[in-house]
C-alpha cells in the first residue's frame, strides 16, 4: 500500500513540477520574434491580395454576399465587423487600417498593442470570407492568437531598434519571459495537434494505406504548380512518400518534444512543406507551416543565425557574470531522468 | 557551421552564462496567478483538441464537449479539423459558366482560373469557392442553391450579363495505368459535369 502511495505522490509531484517548468520558465523571445516577423509578413501578403479583388470577396455584390453568407453562421460565434460594413469606402478604409497593422506587425512597430489587433482583424476576415478559406488561413489565426501573449517585438524589430537607440546602443539582450515561454509553447502544442490530427484523418482513406494518396495529389492538375507526374514511372517513390508523410504526422507530437530526435522531425517538415509549396502551388501554406514549427527552434540557435549583435554582446558578457536563473517560487528542482515531455528552453543554468 | 542546440543545453557554450544572468530580471508568476493561468491553458488546450475530435463522425462525447467548447471556437477561429487532404485526396471541382450578354452574344468561362486569377493565392481564393460548393451537403437544398445563386449573380454584374448556367465540374485523377498509357491530365474524359441553375439578374 505504501509502495502505491509513494508512486501517486511521486507521481503528483513530478507532474506539477513538469508543468511548472514547461510552462513558466522564462524563454529568450527570440524564437517569438523571428515568427512575428515571418508571419506578420504571411499575414500582410495574405491580407494584400485579397485587395486585388477586395469587393469580389467582401463586398454586397461579391462572391459571398451577407444574404448567403449570414444564415449559414447565425448560429454560431464567428463574429467580425466586416459584416457591419455596407459602403465600399469604408470597406477600402478598413482595409487599408488592416494592411497597416499588418506591416507594422511584420516591422515590429508598437508590437504589443499591434499584436492584439492583428489577431482580431485576422479572425474578422476568416468569419467573413467563409468558403474561400484553407489551411493558410487557420495557421494565420494560430500565429497571430498566440504572438499577441508574448512579448513578440522584444527582438527583430523596430521596437528594439528604437529602445537600442535610445540607450544609444548599450542595450542589454532582451530578457527571458514567461510569457515568450507561454506564447511558444502554446504554438508547440497546436502544431502537435494539427499534426496530429492530420495523420489520424490521413488513417481513415485507403489511398493512404496502398500508397497512392501523393500519386493522386500530385496527379491533382488544380494543385499542381510543378509537374511531378514523371513519378509514375517509380511507384515506390510514390508509396514512400505517402507513408513517410502519414507517419511523420502522426508520430510528430510525440518525436518533436524529445531532443534527440526533435532534430530529425523539424528537417524533416522542410521537404514537406517544400513540396506542398512548389509542387501543389500553396507556396503561402507550405511556408506558414514551417513557420509555425520554428517554434521548436531554440532561441540561442536563432540569434546564432540571425542576431550576431546580440551573440558578439552574450559573449563579451559572458566573462562577467555567473550569476543563476531565479527559478519560480515553488517550481522543484529538476529531477533526474525528467520526462521528455517537459524540456526547459531558455532556462540556462551553469 | 550551424550547431544544433539541445534544449537547455546549448552546445553554443558563448551564450549560456550571458542568457543565464538576463533570466534574474525575469517576472515569474506567484503560486496563485500561475493557478489561475494553468485553468485557462488546460481549458484552452482541451478546446484545441475538441475542434477536430469533433469532426464526424463523433461519439457522444465528443458532441458534448463541442457543444460546449463551439462558442469559444467559432469566436477564436479555431474550429478546424485539419484533415489536410483527408481521408484521401480527391478530385478536384470547378465551376463552369455559360452567360448571354445582353447582346445576344454567349460567352463560356471556368473559375478557379490560372490565367485570370493572379497570383496563385488569388486562384486558390476562387479554387476554393468551387470546393466550398461541393463541399455543401445536399440537403438541405437551398444551402448549396443559395451559394450557386450568389456566385451566379457576381458573374452576371462582373460581366453585365442577362442570363448564366452553371455547372459543377469535377475532374477525375487518371490512375498511374492511364498516364503510363499516355492520358493527360486535362483529358476530357476525366470531366463530369452536373447542372447548378440557370439564374437572371436581379437587381
Amino acid at each position: 500500500m505504501k509502495t502505491v502511495v509513494a508512486y501517486f505522490r511521486e507521481l503528483a509531484s513530478q507532474t506539477l513540477g513538469g508543468w511548472n517548468r514547461f510552462w513558466f520558465t522564462p524563454t529568450d523571445p527570440a524564437t517569438l520574434g523571428l515568427i512575428r516577423l515571418l508571419a506578420g509578413a504571411m499575414l500582410l501578403y495574405t491580407h494584400l491580395v485579397w485587395t486585388l479583388d477586395l469587393e469580389a470577396f467582401f463586398g454586397p455584390d461579391g462572391w459571398l454576399p451577407k444574404s448567403i453568407v449570414g444564415p449559414l453562421r447565425e448560429d454560431q460565434f464567428a463574429w467580425s465587423y466586416l459584416w457591419l460594413i455596407e459602403s465600399r469606402w469604408l470597406l477600402w478604409a478598413a482595409h487599408l487600417a488592416a494592411l497597416v497593422v499588418f506591416a507594422m506587425l511584420c516591422l515590429g512597430l508598437f508590437s504589443r498593442a499591434v499584436s492584439v489587433a492583428a489577431y482580431f482583424i485576422t479572425v474578422a476576415y476568416a468569419n467573413r470570407a467563409v468558403g474561400s478559406l484553407f489551411g493558410l488561413d487557420q495557421i494565420n489565426a494560430l500565429l497571430a492568437m498566440y504572438l499577441m501573449i508574448g512579448p513578440s517585438g522584444a527582438a527583430f524589430s523596430v521596437d528594439r531598434w528604437l529602445a537600442r537607440r535610445r540607450a544609444h546602443g548599450a542595450l542589454a539582450p532582451a530578457a527571458p519571459s514567461v510569457s515568450a515561454n507561454i506564447a511558444i509553447r502554446l504554438i508547440q502544442v497546436h502544431m502537435c495537434i494539427v499534426y496530429l490530427f492530420a495523420g489520424l484523418s490521413k488513417l481513415q482513406g485507403p489511398s493512404w494505406w496502398d500508397g497512392t494518396a501523393m500519386w493522386i495529389a500530385l496527379g491533382n492538375l488544380e494543385y499542381q504548380s510543378l509537374d511531378m507526374t514523371w513519378l509514375v514511372n517509380w511507384p515506390m517513390v510514390i508509396a514512400v512518400l505517402t507513408h513517410v508523410t502519414v507517419f511523420w504526422e502522426v508520430s510528430y507530437a510525440a518525436l518533436v518534444w524529445p531532443r534527440l530526435t526533435r532534430p530529425i522531425v523539424i528537417v524533416l517538415a522542410v521537404p514537406l512543406h517544400l513540396g506542398i509549396a512548389f509542387c501543389l502551388g500553396m507556396v503561402t501554406f507550405g511556408l506558414v507551416m514551417l513557420f509555425g514549427n520554428l517554434a521548436f527552434v531554440s532561441p540561442s540557435l536563432v540569434r546564432a543565425m540571425f542576431d550576431r549583435r546580440s551573440t558578439r554582446a552574450a559573449m563579451s558578457a559572458a566573462a562577467e557574470t555567473t550569476a543563476p536563473a531565479r527559478p519560480p517560487r515553488g517550481m522543484r528542482a529538476r529531477p533526474t531522468g525528467a520526462s521528455v515531455t517537459s524540456s526547459v528552453r531558455g532556462q540556462r543554468t551553469p | 557551421m550551424v550547431v544544433w542546440p539541445v534544449d537547455n543545453k546549448s552546445v553554443i557554450e558563448p551564450l549560456v552564462k550571458p542568457e543565464s544572468a538576463a533570466a534574474t530580471r525575469a517576472w515569474i508568476p506567484g503560486p496563485r496567478l500561475r493557478i489561475v493561468i494553468s485553468v485557462v491553458l488546460l481549458l484552452h488546450i482541451t478546446a484545441l483538441w475538441v475542434g477536430p475530435f469533433s469532426v464526424p463522425p463523433t461519439s457522444v462525447l465528443a458532441d458534448g464537449l463541442w457543444r460546449f467548447f463551439a462558442p469559444y471556437l467559432q469566436a477564436a477561429y479555431l474550429n478546424h479539423g485539419y484533415h489536410f487532404f483527408a481521408p484521401e485526396p480527391g478530385p478536384s471541382h470547378l465551376v463552369r459558366y455559360e452567360l448571354a450578354m445582353r447582346d445576344g452574344v454567349r460567352r463560356e468561362g471556368t473559375f478557379p482560373n490560372l490565367k485570370e486569377n493572379w497570383p496563385r493565392l488569388l486562384y486558390h481564393r476562387h479554387f476554393m469557392l468551387t470546393e466550398f460548393l461541393n463541399s455543401l451537403p445536399d440537403e438541405p437544398r437551398t444551402l448549396r442553391e443559395g451559394y450557386a445563386r450568389a456566385y451566379a449573380q457576381h458573374l452576371l454584374k462582373e460581366h453585365d450579363a442577362r442570363r448564366v448556367t452553371l455547372y459543377l465540374r469535377r475532374h477525375y485523377i487518371p490512375r498511374p495505368r492511364e498516364v503510363l498509357e499516355g492520358m493527360k491530365l486535362s483529358n476530357p474524359a476525366l470531366y463530369e459535369e452536373r447542372l447548378l441553375g440557370s439564374f437572371a439578374r436581379t437587381e
